[in-house]
């Protein structure tokens, strides 16, 4: 299932960008038309496509919460 | 598992969900194998499996048993048994990438009716993501996002012309609009399959197919085939309450 990602728009031509997530991979064709993000924005990405624009203060508590989930992620097993 | 893996197969491939193992799951589906690699990289999509986990949990099942994922992707009456407290306590504990204050309003006001479904976790957020007021926010706009939730969510479809590698099917869209989501009437529309993959070789029209990101999963019982239309129809009305009582993207 697709989860909610935060990261950001390292470049962005025409509506389409490359962004970077807090999980250290990255997505080369993002569309961010809908949120008109450029270049150093935090966006939150759903599949392919950024729905909303985050402020740096946000993005930093996004990345934050991620992290926990990567660590419960690998301590929590059935 | 194989059921598990089959519907989530195609966002890993694409990147958006779970670990950076592309191959393997498509190995294992095509060689029917479920073995302990493929438990461990089921194990690490972020949230898919917490999911799987908390409906086991509530039922007294194995994560991995057929009626598990079954409920989380198309939905059965595993769901009813998840107590509300603990999804409630899930959603912040658990999917930690959402906003508390946003999980909380979701249960707030829909008086503790959401189900831990995936088309629900789809729509829903959907619905509490931001997104800005303004000129960017066209009808083409409007547009996408519903192609978008339309791709992630489990649709499906009724076979009508079987190819090589693609189907035919007959299938119904969301639609996005000011009053909300709703599905549309059904229209043709082409998916990809993998006839490599059991049951797809031996796939025939009038099979109902579910469908995710435009590739067709596995094919579904009449049973599985009325519990995703059921399910599906509960969650659309769940996240309209949602968006009309003010819980939606533009705030």
């Amino acid at each position: 299932m697709c989860v909610t990602r935060a990261g950001k728009v390292v470049s962005a031509s025409h509506g389409r960008a490359r962004v970077e997530f807090f999980d250290g991979r990255a997505l080369d064709d993002v569309d961010v038309s809908v949120v008109d993000a450029k270049k150093g924005a935090f966006v939150e990405v759903f599949g392919n496509l950024a729905l909303g624009l985050l402020s740096p203060a946000e993005a930093r508590r996004r990345k934050e919460a991620w992290i926990e989930v990567v660590k419960a992620a690998g301590a929590v097993r059935d | 598992m194989l059921f598990h893996a089959k519907h989530a197969f195609m966002p890993n491939s694409l990147g958006y969900c779970g670990p950076d193992e592309k191959g393997q799951i498509q190995r294992d589906l095509e060689k029917d194998r479920s073995d302990e690699k493929l438990v461990q990289t089921l194990q690490k999509f972020e949230a898919a499996y917490p999911f799987l986990r908390l409906i086991a949990k509530s039922a007294g099942r194995q994560v991995f048993d057929y009626s598990v994922p079954e409920a989380y992707w198309l939905g059965n009456r595993l769901l009813d048994l998840v107590p509300v407290s603990d999804f409630y306590s899930f959603s912040h504990h658990e999917i930690k990438g959402r906003d508390p204050k946003k999980v909380r309003e979701v249960f707030r006001r829909l008086d503790g009716t959401a189900p831990p479904h995936h088309t629900f976790y789809v729509m829903s957020t959907y619905a509490t993501t931001v997104v800005p007021d303004g000129p960017n926010v066209t009808n083409q706009s409007k547009g996408r996002i519903a192609e978008v939730v339309d791709n992630c969510r489990i649709s499906w479809g009724t076979v009508r012309r079987v190819g090589k590698d693609q189907l035919q099917v007959e299938v119904s869209r969301v639609n996005v609009d000011d009053g909300g989501l709703s599905l549309a009437r059904p229209v043709l529309k082409k998916v990809r399959y993998n006839p490599e993959i059991r049951p797809f070789g031996t796939v025939k029209c009038g099979d109902v197919v579910s469908i995710h990101w435009n590739y067709a999963c596995d094919v579904l019982t009449a049973r599985q085939a009325r519990n995703i239309a059921r399910y599906t129809d509960a969650d659309i009305g769940l996240v309209n309450r949602l968006m009309k009582s003010g819980e939606g993207r533009n705030h």
